[in-house]
C-alpha cells in the first residue's frame, strides 16, 4: 500500500441492486494526501458512486452490494452533495452549522465564535446568522454547505458538481471559495463544467461509459493526449465549444440560419410578432415579481434568458403561461390573453405555448416512455400505425430509441431530461418556453438537446429559454434579455448574427457588447 | 407469497428512519384534513364516516412495505398521528395514545410473519389490527355503551375500511411507487446480489 | 403577521415543551378513563378556560379555532345518545332508543373529546417544534436519531408545497383529464400522490446520508452538545400546579 496515500480502493466491484451488470470491476485507485483530483467522465458513468464509496457513504449509510481487496478511508472528510436543497436538515442557517458543532461536542459557550468565522471564511456575509435557510439563493446554499464542512476541519473534501445549479456568478465564487482554503487538503472534485478548476486540479481521472479508467495524469497532458476519448464520449473539455463551432454539424447550421437571417431582413417590415407585452407584470401572491416594460418576439426567433439565481427568469415564463397572476398587454399572434387575476381564478394555459419545467420528474404523467410522448395536450392518446411510427421517429430523434417501455423515472438525469423535451413539444406548439433545459448534461447531451431545439426553430417556431450557460447565449441564442430583480433590464440581438456579440459577465451579470 | 430471499441485514439505517418519519409525517398531515372527508362522508347514511376510518390507519401498512423492516410500521403511526396532534389536529393529542395502540396492531402482524411477507393479505390483515387496537382504546374510551347491533355495526364498518384502506389501498400505492424505483434505494439488499458480485 | 402569531407571548410559553407534553398526556389519561358526567363537563371548562386566558390569543381567533370543537361534539356524542344501551328510557322511535343512561353516556364521550382537543390545541399553539424535540432530547432521553429526523422532515415540509403546486401546473399545461367518478378520483390521487411521495422519499434519503456525512451518529448521545439548552424552570412549576389546582378542583366540584 502507497504510505503517503490518504485513500486508496483496490479491486472494487460494486453492482446496484437488481441492475444487469457491475458498476464497477475491478477498479484501483490511490490518491495522495495533498492532492487534486478531477474525476472526469461521460453522465452516468459511476463518478457520483465511486465518490460515495470513497467516503465510506457507501456502504455506511446507502446500502449497495459491494467487494474489494483492500481499502483506506480517511476518518476525516467532508462532502458537498450536487443538490442544494437536499443537504440541509436545519431550518436556519446558524442551527445548521450547529448541528454540525453538536455531533462534534463542541461546547455550547464556544458555538457561536465558530459559525461566525465558518461564515466568514467561506465569504456568506449575513446581518444575523439566524436566517432561514430557504431565502437564500442557490449559490449562497452551497457556500452554506462549504461551510458546515470546515467546521469538521476535514483533511479529505469531496465535491461532487457543486455548481451544477448556480449562476455563472455564484460558480466563480464557490471555486474561488474552494481555492482559498485548499492549499493543505486532499480534493476529490467531481464537475461537469471545468472551466473554472482546471487551473486548481492537478490530476485528471478519466473514466468511459462502463465505469472503467482509461486514462490518469496531469491535466494539459490528458486534454491533449486523450481528446479522441473525451470527443467520443462526449465529455466537457477546455476546447469543447470551440471544436464544436467548427464541426460540420453547427456550420451547416449556422448556414442556414444566416440564408434565413437574409430573407428575414428584406421581409422585416410585414413581420407579425407571436407574441407583444407591454407594461406586462407577473405577481406571486401579491407581490410583483417580474415587470416587463415593453417586448416582442417573432416566429424564428431564439430568446435566451439569462440572470443571477432568484432574479426572475421561471417567473417570467410561468407568467407568460398563465400559472401565476399577472397584468398588462399579453398577446399572443395579435390576440389579447385572458389573463389570470384576482377575479378570474380558472387559469387557462394559453394553447399556443409548449413548456419544459426545470424539473423533469415533475413533469412525467404516465407510466412509460411512450405513452408520455404520445400523451398529447388534446389529451387524447394517439393510437393506430400511423402515429406509433411517429412516435418511434420521435423517439429515436431524441435519442431514446428502445426505451420505450420503461418508466419515466428510470432512466438517467440526461434522458429524462430529453424525454420532458419530447413529450412537451408533441403537440406542435408555436412557441416553446425552456427553464434551463441542458444543465446538469455531458457535452454530448447539451448538443444533441440544443440541434433539437435548433430543429424546431428552423420549423418555424419561437424559442424562450432561461439558461446560466453563456456559449449558449452566443453561439445558439439570436437574441438575449437580461434580467435583474425582477425587471428586464436589457434585450439586444445575440453574437449569433456575428454583427453585434454579447459578452455576458460575472461582475454584473449583465449581457454586454463586445 | 413468502419472500423466500436469504436472510439479510435488518437493522434499521438512519436513513430508514429519517424516511420512516418524513413518510409519516406527509401523512400525519393528510391525517389532520381527512378529519374533514370524515365529516363530509357522515351524513350519507348511518355511521357512513366509518367507512373512511381506515385512512387513520395507513402510514404503518405503507412504511413496512416500503422499507420491509421490523420496527417502522410502528414508529410511523406513531409518529402521523402525533403530528396530526402536534399541529393541533381537532380530535387533540388524544390520537397520540391511539397511535401506539394502532401501530403495535399491524407491527405484531407483520412480525408474526417474520417480516418477510409483503402479501397483499397480510397488509389487509395488519391493516385490520390497527383497527382492532383503536377499538381497545375505544372501550377504555367509553364507547362500549352501544347497544348490541349498533356496536357490531359500527366496528364492523370500521374493520372493513382498515381493511381497504389500510390493508389494499397502501398495498397498491406502495406497488405504484415501486414502478417508480424509488424502493429500489431502500429496501435490505439480498444476500444474492452480493453473491452475484464474484461472477 | 400570519394567523398563528399569537398577540402576547404569555407564561405558558416559557413551560418547557416536552414537560408540558408529558404533563398533557397524563391528563389525557384520567380524561380518558373518567365515566363520569359532571368531572367531564368541569374538565372541559378547565382547558377551555386554560385556551382563552393563557395562549395568549384575541377572542375572535379563539372562537374561530373553537368552531371545529362543535363538529367534534356532535359526532362522538349524538350516536351514543340515540343508539346506546340504558335501562330508564325517555324516547324511542325505531332503532332510536334515547335513554337518560345513554344521553350522559354520550355527553361524557363528546365532552371528553373535546378536552383531549383542547390540549393539543393549547399545546399546539404554545410550542416551537424545535424545541419541542431539543427538550425532547435533553430532559426526557430521547435519542437524537428520532429527534433530528422530526426536525429534518419538517423543514422539508415547505419543498413539497412547493412541488404540490409545480405538479398542479404541469397537469393544467399537459391538458390531463380525468374520468368520471371513483376513477377520476382514483386517477387524480395518483397523479398527485406518486409523484410527490417518491419525490419525498427520495428527498429524506438523500437529507439523511447528508446529515451522517456531517458526522451525525446514530447512537453516541451520552457526549452530545446542544444548541438550544432547554432546562426546568419556575414557569414549569407554576404550570404543574396551575393544572393540577384546576384539575382537582374539577373533580372536587364533581362530587
Ligand atoms: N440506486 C441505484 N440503483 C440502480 N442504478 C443506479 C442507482 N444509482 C445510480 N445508478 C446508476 O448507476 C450509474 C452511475 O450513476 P452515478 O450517479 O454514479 O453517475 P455519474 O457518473 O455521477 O453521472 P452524472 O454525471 O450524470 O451525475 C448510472 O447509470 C445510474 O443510472
Ligand atoms: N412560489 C413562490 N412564492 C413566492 N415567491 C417566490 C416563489 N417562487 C419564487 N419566488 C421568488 O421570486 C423570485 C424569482 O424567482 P425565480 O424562481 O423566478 O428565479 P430564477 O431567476 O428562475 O432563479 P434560478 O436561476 O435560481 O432558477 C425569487 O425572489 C424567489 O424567492
Ligand atoms: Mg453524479
Ligand atoms: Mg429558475
Amino acid at each position: 500500500m502507497n504510505t503517503n496515500a490518504v485513500v486508496e480502493v483496490r479491486n472494487l466491484r460494486l453492482k446496484f441492486p437488481g441492475e444487469a451488470s457491475l458498476m464497477f470491476k475491478d477498479l484501483s485507485i490511490t490518491v495522495p494526501e495533498g492532492q487534486k483530483v478531477l474525476l472526469l467522465g461521460p453522465s452516468g458513468c459511476g463518478k457520483s458512486t465511486l465518490l460515495q464509496v470513497l467516503s465510506g457513504i457507501i456502504p455506511n449509510s446507502i446500502e449497495v452490494p459491494l467487494k474489494y481487496d483492500e481499502i483506506q478511508r480517511s476518518a476525516s472528510w467532508g462532502f458537498v452533495f450536487q443538490d442544494p436543497d437536499t443537504q440541509f436538515c436545519m431550518p436556519y442557517v446558524d442551527e445548521e452549522l450547529a448541528f454540525v458543532l453538536e455531533n462534534l461536542s463542541v461546547p455550547r459557550e464556544q458555538m457561536k465564535e465558530r459559525i461566525h468565522q465558518a461564515l466568514a471564511s467561506v465569504g456568506l456575509l449575513l446581518e444575523d446568522p439566524h436566517t432561514p435557510i430557504q431565502t437564500l439563493s442557490q449559490g449562497m446554499k452551497q457556500r452554506l454547505a462549504l461551510a458546515s464542512i470546515l467546521l469538521l476541519e476535514p483533511d479529505v473534501i469531496y465535491l461532487d458538481e457543486p455548481t451544477a445549479l448556480l449562476d455563472p456568478e455564484g460558480t466563480v465564487e464557490i471555486w474561488n471559495t474552494v481555492k482559498s482554503i485548499a492549499s493543505s487538503k486532499t480534493i476529490i472534485i467531481v464537475e461537469h463544467k471545468i472551466d473554472q478548476i482546471v487551473d486548481l486540479v492537478d490530476r485528471i481521472v478519466l473514466f468511459n461509459h462502463a465505469g472503467e479508467i482509461i486514462a490518469d495524469g496531469v491535466p494539459h497532458e490528458i486534454f491533449q493526449k486523450n481528446k479522441q476519448e473525451l470527443v467520443q464520449f462526449g465529455i466537457w473539455y477546455p476546447e469543447v465549444w470551440e471544436d464544436y463551432l467548427s464541426s460540420d454539424k453547427y456550420q451547416a447550421l449556422q448556414q442556414q440560419y444566416h440564408a434565413e437571417l437574409a430573407l428575414a431582413n428584406e421581409l422585416e417590415h410585414t413581420r407579425e410578432p407571436v407574441i407583444r407585452l407591454q407594461e406586462f407584470s407577473g405577481f406571486h401572491g401579491d407581490v410583483r415579481k417580474i415587470h416587463v416594460p415593453e417586448a416582442v418576439l417573432y416566429a424564428g426567433e431564439w430568446l435566451a434568458i439569462v440572470g443571477s439565481n432568484g432574479a426572475g427568469k421561471s417567473t417570467f415564463l410561468q407568467s407568460l403561461m398563465q400559472l401565476l397572476r399577472t397584468e398588462g398587454l399579453y398577446q399572443i399572434e395579435g390576440e389579447q390573453i385572458v389573463q389570470t387575476t384576482k377575479r378570474i381564478r380558472k387559469q387557462i394555459v394559453p394553447s399556443q405555448l409548449a413548456f419544459v419545467f426545470q424539473n423533469p420528474e415533475m413533469q412525467f404523467i404516465t407510466n412509460s416512455v411512450n405513452e408520455e410522448v404520445s400523451f398529447s395536450s388534446s389529451n387524447v392518446p394517439l393510437s393506430g400505425n400511423d402515429s406509433n411510427g411517429d412516435i418511434q421517429a420521435l423517439l429515436n430523434k431524441f435519442d431514446l430509441a428502445g426505451l420505450g417501455e420503461r418508466h419515466p423515472y428510470q432512466l438517467s438525469m440526461g434522458q429524462k431530461r430529453r424525454l420532458s423535451i419530447a413529450s412537451s413539444i408533441f403537440g406542435g406548439q408555436k412557441i416553446v418556453l425552456l427553464d434551463e433545459p441542458t444543465f446538469g448534461q455531458d457535452a454530448r447531451n447539451t448538443f444533441a438537446i440544443l440541434e433539437m431545439i435548433e430543429g424546431l426553430r428552423l420549423e418555424g417556431a419561437a424559442i424562450v429559454m432561461v439558461t446560466h450557460d453563456l456559449h449558449i447565449v452566443q453561439h445558439y441564442a439570436t437574441r438575449v434579455w437580461t434580467i435583474s430583480e425582477g425587471q428586464l433590464i436589457d434585450s439586444r440581438l445575440s453574437g449569433r448574427g456575428g454583427t453585434n456579440g454579447v459578452l455576458y459577465t460575472a461582475e454584473n451579470n449583465m449581457a454586454l457588447p463586445c | 407469497m413468502l419472500n423466500d430471499q436469504e436472510k439479510v441485514s435488518k437493522a434499521l439505517k438512519f436513513s430508514d428512519i429519517l424516511i420512516t418519519v418524513m413518510v409519516a409525517i406527509v401523512f400525519g398531515l393528510i391525517y389532520k384534513f381527512w378529519g374533514s372527508v370524515y365529516g363530509v362522508v357522515s351524513p350519507l347514511f348511518l355511521k357512513a364516516d366509518q367507512l373512511t376510518y381506515g385512512m387513520w390507519f395507513i402510514a404503518g401498512p405503507i412504511a413496512f412495505l416500503l422499507i420491509r423492516k421490523p420496527g417502522v410500521a410502528l414508529l410511523a403511526e406513531l409518529a402521523a398521528s402525533s403530528v396530526s396532534a402536534l399541529i393541533g389536529s381537532e380530535w387533540g393529542i388524544q390520537t397520540f395514545v391511539y397511535g401506539i395502540v394502532q401501530g403495535l396492531g399491524c407491527e405484531i402482524i407483520f412480525a408474526l410473519f417474520l417480516y418477510r411477507n409483503y402479501s397483499l393479505i397480510v397488509a389487509g390483515v395488519a391493516g385490520l389490527m390497527s383497527g382492532v387496537g383503536s377499538f381497545v382504546v375505544d372501550l377504555a374510551y367509553g364507547y362500549a355503551n352501544y347497544e348490541l347491533w349498533m356496536l357490531v355495526y359500527k366496528y364492523g364498518l370500521r374493520m372493513i375500511s382498515s381493511f381497504v384502506i389500510a390493508g389494499v389501498f397502501a398495498y397498491l400505492l406502495v406497488r405504484a411507487l415501486e414502478k417508480t424505483g424509488v424502493t429500489k434505494l431502500i429496501r435490505p439488499v439480498s444476500k444474492s446480489e452480493y453473491a452475484s458480485l464474484n461472477d | 403577521m400570519g394567523f398563528f402569531t399569537p398577540q402576547r407571548i404569555t407564561w405558558l410559553y416559557h413551560v418547557n415543551p416536552a414537560f408540558k407534553f408529558i404533563v398533557f398526556v397524563l391528563l389525557l389519561c384520567v380524561a380518558l378513563i373518567n365515566r363520569n358526567f359532571e368531572f367531564a363537563l368541569n374538565q372541559m371548562i378547565v382547558y377551555l378556560l386554560v385556551l382563552i386566558l393563557f395562549c395568549g390569543y384575541s377572542w375572535k381567533k379563539t372562537a374561530l379555532l373553537l368552531l371545529p370543537f362543535l363538529f367534534v361534539f356532535m359526532s362522538t356524542a349524538t350516536s351514543m345518545i340515540l343508539f346506546g344501551k340504558g335501562e330508564h328510557m325517555w324516547w324511542t322511535w325505531g332503532l332510536i332508543r334515547i335513554s337518560e343512561e345513554s344521553f350522559f353516556r354520550g355527553m361524557v364521550l363528546g365532552l371528553k373529546t373535546c378536552s383531549c382537543g383542547m390540549m393539543g390545541m393549547v399545546f399546539a399553539l404554545t410550542s416551537k417544534p424545535i424545541l419541542f424535540f431539543y427538550a425532547l432530547m435533553q430532559q426526557f432521553r430521547m435519542p437524537p436519531k428520532f429527534a433530528y429526523s422530526f426536525i429534518a422532515s419538517i423543514r422539508m415540509l415547505p419543498m413539497i408545497m412547493d412541488e404540490f403546486h409545480i405538479r398542479s401546473n404541469v397537469l393544467k399545461i399537459r391538458g390531463k383529464r380525468y374520468a368520471r367518478g371513483v376513477k377520476g378520483w382514483y386517477q387524480r390521487l395518483s397523479q398527485y400522490a406518486i409523484p410527490l411521495l417518491a419525490q419525498s422519499i427520495r428527498r429524506a434519503q438523500r437529507v439523511a446520508v447528508a446529515m451522517e456525512a456531517k458526522r451525525f451518529q446514530m447512537s453516541s448521545s451520552r457526549s452530545r452538545t446542544y444548541y438550544y439548552t432547554t432546562s426546568y424552570s419556575r414557569f414549569d412549576a407554576a404550570f404543574i400546579a396551575v393544572m393540577l389546582f384546576l384539575v382537582t378542583f374539577a373533580f372536587v366540584l364533581s362530587d
